[in-house]
């Protein structure tokens, strides 16, 4: 992706980053949750899949995914995790309340995708 | 229901479901609870079992015990099952355990004597 | 607890119950007692812990919003890292869990709730009620979160965005409300006695009574 993070930091300090030490995503760039069921054990509640929100903050730091984790895995692999915007009206179509409320949740990087159509 | 909906929605996953009124219960832990609970922090501590387990194990318990059991009572049941999985433990071993423990109350009257 | 009669002798000493222990408590006293016999921990880590978790009540949280409604610069550096934040008031985070504090405004009204388990700020707030581990507040404060507010009293005008963070991970959320009116000649203390488990996560507003005077 053009004027990522990624680029900008390779192009300004030539610093080699590790395999997924650079966050995939920027703040406020729009985001959609995965469509996906894996089975077993999973951190995504299936009421957000499929939702279109934007990123508000990359989590500082690393952390292990943790769907890896519930099966032991204390050191797993690691990546980013972003607390992302979504209005309550994406979540649900006939949500009572206010236009502007909004949910905040944390998603790990790989259930975070680039909307289709934008 | 489609059978395959048991499998994709952990019976824990309730965010958005069909719900009643909020009764605002609270109770102070009863001993073992607390007890429990401080277990559970110790084996994430020394990653015997990490907190991330201990909630896939309680969502392994299934949608039946998940309702019935109260809080920590389906954590106490699924840290045995994680360490019987992780042959820490023995399901012999726990019940044998389980006989000792409960002889030292002989002499004590039944809970709910009446 | 029943009441009973001690005449009986008892040669085990150090038991003082009345009851037998029930099933699931039998069951935590062997699995504890199992792992302490193969040395996987040692039983002064389990009284340790439970000291821990008996230091944690919501005084701590209050103490916290006390001081950032008296100390804008501890505010603003509790918003930029929520856990140095409290660390600075020499709160431990033993669950290695990281804070975010949420900002209550005119304009935002921020509620927490973890629906796929019972995630809350246990170093800074103790354990979690009942209520908010039951399934009636976490099927419907991430849907309806308007009427759950009213269910606790609280009225929220609908030009006042309502946040809802749905606590998964390793982040965890305190809510910081708004300071009330009129306790402009309150110190720090006195306004810590107003804030209320309920109030940091989000579901009442802290309140201030004047007294008729």
């Amino acid at each position: 992706m053009e004027g990522s993070l990624l680029a900008k930091i390779e192009k300004i300090s030539g610093v080699v980053p590790a395999e997924g030490e650079v966050p995939l995503f920027n703040e406020g760039e729009a985001v959609a949750i995965a469509m996906r069921s894996p089975i077993g054990h999973y951190r995504m509640p299936t009421y957000l899949r499929g939702k279109r929100g934007k990123v508000e903050a990359i989590i500082p730091g690393m952390a292990v995914d943790n769907e890896e984790e519930g099966y032991g895995r204390n050191a797993g692999s690691k990546g980013h995790y972003y607390r992302v915007a979504i209005p309550m009206t994406e979540v649900w179509p006939d949500y009572i309340g206010s236009a502007n409320d909004g949910l905040r949740i944390e998603v790990f990087e790989n259930w975070l995708e680039k909307p289709s159509d934008v | 229901m489609v059978s395959e909906n048991l499998v994709r929605k952990l019976p824990n996953d309730i965010g958005g479901d069909e719900a009643g009124k909020i009764e605002r219960v609270e109770h102070e832990l009863l001993p073992w609870e607390k007890r429990c609970h401080a277990l559970a922090d110790v084996l994430d501590f020394h990653k015997i079992i990490n907190t991330e387990e201990k909630r896939r194990g309680v969502e392994s318990l299934g949608a039946e015990m998940v309702g019935k059991l109260s809080y920590y009572e389906r954590w106490i049941v699924a840290f045995a099952n994680i360490l019987f999985q992780k042959g820490i433990l023995t399901p012999g071993e726990l019940a044998m355990k389980m006989s000792e423990v409960e002889g030292r109350f002989s002499d004590v009257p039944n809970a709910h004597h009446s | 607890m029943s009441d009973h009669d001690h005449d009986h002798d008892h040669d085990h000493a150090p038991l003082t119950v009345d009851e037998k222990p029930g099933y699931f408590d039998v069951m935590e006293t062997a699995v504890r007692e199992l792992l302490i016999e193969r040395k996987l921990f040692g039983a002064d880590e389990i009284r340790r812990q439970i000291e821990v978790l008996d230091s944690r009540t919501p005084a701590l949280g209050a103490k916290v919003v006390a001081r950032a409604w008296t100390d804008p610069d501890f505010k603003s550096r509790l918003l930029e890292n929520g856990r140095t934040g409290c660390e600075e008031l020499g709160i431990t985070f033993y669950d290695d869990t990281q804070l975010i504090v949420l900002e209550n405004t005119p304009d935002v009204h921020n509620l927490i709730v973890c629906t796929l388990c019972s995630c809350y700020p246990r170093p800074v707030l103790g354990l979690p009620p009942d209520w908010y581990k039951l399934k009636p507040y976490r099927a419907r404060a991430v849907y309806e979160p308007r009427a759950v507010l009213e269910e606790f009293g609280t009225s929220i005008p609908h030009e006042v965005e309502i946040r809802v963070s749905d606590s998964t991970a390793i982040i965890r959320y305190l809510v910081l409300p708004m300071r009330p009116e009129g306790t402009e000649h309150l110190n720090e203390a006195q306004l810590a006695d107003l804030v209320t488990r309920d109030a940091m996560i989000g579901v009442i507003q802290v309140e201030y009574k004047k007294e008729a005077a």
